[in-house]
């Protein structure tokens, strides 16, 4: 590396990207290249950036694998900050190996973390969840292990694990501090207080109860049995049912659940599931069909007995049932809450849950989408649906461990 | 020339006799000097001194130092950002400032023969200029980029590293046909380089924040 090129870097690693730029700003070679796109992206114009980084990653070539593998590094990161998900991941995991065969372990690190916070943003949690357990989270320098406990968090959080989301968050924190990262540290604590908000509804016969996060986690860890309104699902435990592809048999257990330890009348289910007013006797034996379709898929959890009058649920071992309702009613509460697991949701999955048209989904997700409640990836039929992450993108502040640098 | 140099010499594995530092953490090392007694490197923000026998530091200087350094009998001349300092050991003072020859693209630097030999590194040749004015003398052309530079007994040495490839290479000063060739094991980088004027050559470890010590081959390889 030459004279101006030790010089930049110095004035970037003390934060100072005007006085890096100065000095290679009129340069093409590779190193400055590098440079001049690390500290374009701390200056907040991520296009020129990525350029920039792409430029220097044609320019290192074959011959400066590692200095190449660290500009894709960089450039996956502004990607990230960008919020840019297009292409695959492959060239980012073969710079990852190529730094790893160099020993240049904290950008191999840094390069897997980017793979799996753009994975969690895409909903592909098992795909994250592969990546980050193959990370080794203590050795991580602190900048970087804050990053992997906030998308260990996010992904517990997607499946309502809260004990072990609150000691990750907590883990992230600590690290933060250490890492002295002020917008690392603000993303934690943010994450952190949105578990104080109500997340969830408990409906009984005693009325509402609003839940926060960890009173939903206790919930559905109390081995009672949970109707999951949130997510369309049964639950007792870790085992659970789901019927987001299910509507009608989720109505009838939803309609069931809210009436126990009663039973529901049949032309009560028929009209909650079937949308009927003035059943017949064909609608009572779809009635029969569809109970007994129910009664199949929860014989692990409940049974569901016939009565004089209707059907009522009779929870195994004398357990308790519950609903789970999102913490507001509408369509748009409902969407928000199917979309909080964390998955990629499309259009049409999502109508069938709900049960409304597509155009009425649609409409739904463009207003939530306008107030930043949901976010998209995909265009046309590819189209997927995402809930907002939990942890936002500081990212770019890690920078400055994959100057493409020596 | 490239080509007429490439097969030219064979290539021998550079004996490593010693590793000092590294002197900070993440800190990296640019250049080398050695002033008769005490090795001198430069780690971006300080110069430092250091005995190469009991490897402890007894000097540092606060001085911006980006790449190469030299000596000259009297004083170091460092390369920072695009211009030489030429810096009074005793003190710590600039006496004066010539502007580098690669304009901040200078790597090596190595006082001999009354002028400044400075490598550029991309540009993969070394200059020799005028300590006074920075005029350019010569030019040496190499098929490699250049890092440290050094003179010992007549001969010009220089350090190359390009990618994972790092060697030290004697060449001859007339036409640049490679006379020698020393390789540094894969994934240690030559950064800076000087002789101490007998055995050993101290090179500059770069981001790994060393200074190594090599032998320096007895008799030039046939």
């Amino acid at each position: 590396m030459d004279s101006l090129i030790a010089a930049s870097a110095r004035a970037l690693a003390a934060g100072d990207p005007l006085g890096a730029l100065k000095r290679v700003a009129l340069r093409d070679d590779p190193p400055a290249l590098a440079l001049r796109g690390i500290a374009m992206a701390q200056l907040g114009d991520y296009s020129r950036a990525r350029e920039l980084l792409r430029r220097a990653a044609r320019g290192f070539g074959t011959h400066e694998e590692q200095s190449r593998a660290r500009c894709i590094v960089a450039e996956a990161e502004v990607a990230l900050a960008q919020r840019d998900f297009g292409g695959s991941s492959r060239t980012l995991l073969a710079a990852a190996a190529t730094l790893e065969a160099r020993a240049d372990r904290t950008n191999a690190w840094h390069a897997r973390l980017i793979a799996v916070r753009r994975a969690l943003r895409l909903g592909r949690l098992a795909e994250a969840a592969a990546g980050l357990a193959a990370l080794d989270t203590g050795a991580l320098p602190p900048a970087l292990a804050a990053a992997a406990e906030m998308a260990s968090a996010e992904l517990d959080l997607r499946a309502m694990r809260v004990t072990p989301a609150v000691a990750a968050l907590d883990r992230a924190r600590v690290a933060a501090e250490r890492a002295r990262v002020p917008a690392l540290a603000a993303e934690v604590t943010q994450a952190r207080s949105a578990l104080e908000h109500p997340a969830a509804r408990r409906l009984g016969a005693a009325g509402e109860v609003a839940l926060r996060l960890d009173e939903v986690g206790a919930l559905l860890s109390s081995g009672d049995l949970v109707v999951d309104a949130c997510h369309h699902t049964l639950r007792v435990g870790d085992a659970r049912v789901a019927l987001a592809r299910r509507p009608v048999l989720f109505a009838l257990a939803r309609t069931l659940a809210e009436a126990w330890p009663g039973d529901v009348a049949r032309h009560v289910l028929i009209a909650r599931a079937f949308g009927m007013r003035d059943p017949d006797e064909t609608h009572r034996a779809r009635l029969r069909v569809e109970v007994g379709r129910l009664r199949a898929l929860a014989a692990g959890m409940a049974k569901v007995e016939a009565t004089a009058q209707g059907f009522r649920l009779v929870p195994h071992d004398g357990r308790a049932v519950v609903v789970l309702a999102p913490p507001i009613d509408g369509d748009q509460a409902s969407l928000v809450a199917l979309l909080s697991d964390g998955a990629a949701w499309s259009t049409s999955a999502l109508a069938l849950a709900l049960g409304a048209s597509q155009r009425t989904v649609q409409r739904a997700l463009a207003d939530l989408e306008a107030e930043g409640r949901v976010r998209s990836a995909g265009r046309a039929r590819a189209q997927r649906w995402l809930a907002p992450p939990l942890a936002g993108f500081t990212t770019i502040l890690l920078l400055p461990a994959a100057l493409p640098l020596e | 020339m490239n080509i007429r140099t490439k097969e030219r010499a064979a290539v021998r594995p550079a004996e490593i006799v010693r590793e000092y530092g590294p002197f900070a953490e993440d800190g990296k090392v640019h250049g080398v000097t050695h002033d008769g007694r005490h090795v001198w490197a430069a780690t971006g923000a300080t110069l430092i001194a250091l005995d190469p026998a009991s490897g402890d530091t007894v000097r540092t200087l606060d001085h911006a130092c980006d790449a190469g350094t030299a000596f000259d009998g009297r004083h170091l001349y460092q390369i920072a950002e695009s211009r030489i300092d030429k810096i009074d050991p005793a003190t710590g003072a600039v006496v004066a400032s010539i502007p580098a020859p690669g304009h901040g693209g200078d790597s090596g630097l190595t006082w001999a023969e009354g002028s400044l030999w400075v490598g550029q590194y991309r540009d993969r040749r070394i200059h020799q200029i005028d300590p006074a004015t920075g005029a350019v003398r010569r030019t040496i052309e190499s098929d490699r980029f250049v890092t440290g530079v050094t003179w010992v007994d007549g001969e010009l040495w220089h350090g190359t590293w390009e990618g994972d490839e790092s060697e030290l290479r004697h060449i001859d000063p007339a036409d640049g046909t490679v006379l020698e060739r020393l390789a540094m094991p894969q994934g240690v980088g030559v950064s800076g380089l000087e002789s101490d004027g007998a055995g050993l050559f101290y090179c500059g470890g770069g981001g790994s924040g060393k200074v190594r010590a090599v032998r320096r081959p007895k008799a030039p390889a046939a």
